[in-house]
């Protein structure tokens, strides 16, 4: 039986009627249209639709829809702020981290939330492999995506050591 | 998701609440923590129909707390939680849950639950073996009230334990260790997202002298329909010092305990071969949190 609810997406209140076995991926795709978070696997084993719940990195393919309800919800396109992308973006475009770019968005995210939560230090390789360990990628061997990850952080110690 | 599963999705306020739900709606209604091996069961079409799914995020379950006799972890604690939680940190005896919780990638810690692992019954789960290691039980509320039961009763075969349909894990109870002990857990794994092939949860107890008191070994992953304590390895340690050569005898009997399978994943010949290795690193470590150093790593 469907029900309208609200979520809380990119900051904004979106009314949608889902039923109890719908998850949040497929309100987003389906109902939402915010084809950036990907469908894979569909059953948490490739990371391609990591979205940020509450700020943590998780599969909305297994998040019933209707127990994402007070949360915030950030899907990759909720990152770019004013036309400016975020710089996990940024870094993944400047170091080549995208190849066919299905696990990109997905990347992206998991990237975003690890570094949110690991602010101090640029990660390792081995750290930085670690923090995606739930998103596969077929193409670029990873070491891009890593690369990628290491520039943001490494960006993000030397605005804030300029900010002071 | 296929709309197989689910006419109501229900987000009840307490433990005794899901209890009342479970009454009404009998063997229509399934517990859902953090739905993290729900969504596999039902793409690969093994969970039958369910009309009534009860989310458990709202019902008061995830804290970590101390009891007089024992760490009581509320059932829908997350696994990043509990890694997270002040109450277990820097405990070498409570080394075998931090190994098992470091294992899953990021995703899967932020959602999946302490409860929900241990309740799904599934053999190949890191998590129990590890609390088994230590001794734990879960409490569970029901109509009749509340129970306790050992983890070492609590799993009958695959997906099945001793619950009745009526009564809901709400926590799972780490007595307090003896003094002067550790535990550590190994997996071995195809991938970082992947069930165990084999895994193994020790806890070592030493006496003032750096002699073995007591062990416990406990053994799952594909080796019997539920995870086994290797007393046979646990009887090689009780009362002698621990050396390299100890550990290594203590590792080559576990093929008394176990019986391991074959499956798509691995044969049980190699699952037999590794067990006995990993059962000699894993005390390693142990003892390694002791203090005790054994040159020649494995």
């Amino acid at each position: 039986m469907k029900k309208i609810i609200n979520l809380d997406i990119n900051g904004q209140s979106q009314e949608v009627a889902v039923g109890p076995h719908h998850t949040l991926l497929q309100v987003l795709r389906d109902e939402l249209g915010l084809l950036g978070t990907k469908k894979g696997c569909d059953t948490g084993g490739c990371g391609c639709c990591t979205v940020l719940v509450d700020g943590k990195a998780m599969y909305s393919c297994m998040i019933f829809a209707m127990a994402a309800q007070g949360k915030k919800i950030t899907t990759v396109e909720g990152l770019t702020e004013n036309a400016t992308l975020d710089p996990v973006q940024q870094a993944f475009i400047e170091t080549g981290a995208v190849q066919c770019g299905y696990c990109t968005c997905g990347m992206i995210m998991t990237a975003k939330a690890y570094l949110s939560s690991n602010s101090s230090h640029v990660p390792s390789d081995l750290e930085a492999r670690q923090a995606i360990a739930g998103n596969l990628c077929r193409c670029t061997g990873y070491q891009k995506i890593v690369d990628a990850i290491r520039l943001a952080a490494g960006r993000r110690i030397v605005a804030s050591s300029e900010k002071g | 998701m296929p709309s197989a599963i689910g006419k109501e999705f229900l987000q009840p306020d307490s433990g005794q609440e899901v209890v009342e739900l479970l009454v009404k709606y009998g063997d229509r209604a399934l517990v859902v923590g953090g739905g993290t091996f729900l969504h596999g069961l039902v793409a690969r079409g093994v969970l039958r129909e369910m009309d009534v799914l009860i989310d458990l995020q709202n019902a008061g379950l995830s804290y970590v707390k101390q009891e007089r006799d024992a760490l009581a972890i509320g059932a829908t604690t997350t696994f990043a939680e509990l890694a997270a939680a002040e109450r277990v940190q820097n405990k070498p005896e409570l080394g075998s849950v931090l190994d098992a919780l470091r294992y899953p990638p990021a995703q899967i810690r932020n959602m999946a639950t302490v409860g929900g692992c241990v309740a799904t019954a599934m053999p190949l789960f890191d998590l129990p073996v590890a609390f088994m290691a230590l001794d734990s039980s879960v409490r569970a509320v029901g109509p009749k009230g509340a129970r306790e039961i050992g983890l070492h009763k609590f799993y009958l075969d695959y997906f099945e334990h001793v619950l009745e349909r009526t009564e809901l894990l709400t926590e799972i109870l780490v007595p307090r260790q003896p003094s002067r002990s550790a535990s550590a857990f190994l997996k071995l794994e195809t991938n970082a997202n992947d069930l165990a092939l084999l895994n193994v949860g020790v806890r070592v107890t030493l006496d003032e002298k750096g002699t073995c008191r007591d062990a416990r070994v406990v053994v799952g992953g594909g080796i019997g329909k539920v995870p086994v304590r290797a007393v046979s390895c646990e009887d090689v340690l009780k009362g002698q010092r621990p050396t390299l050569a100890l550990l290594k005898e203590s590792g080559n009997v576990v093929s008394f305990d176990i019986h391991p399978v074959s499956d798509f994943r691995t044969s049980a010949k190699y699952r037999s071969t590794v067990a006995k290795v990993f059962v000699r690193r894993t005390l390693l470590r142990a003892f390694g949190r002791l203090g005790v150093h054994l040159d020649g790593q494995s």
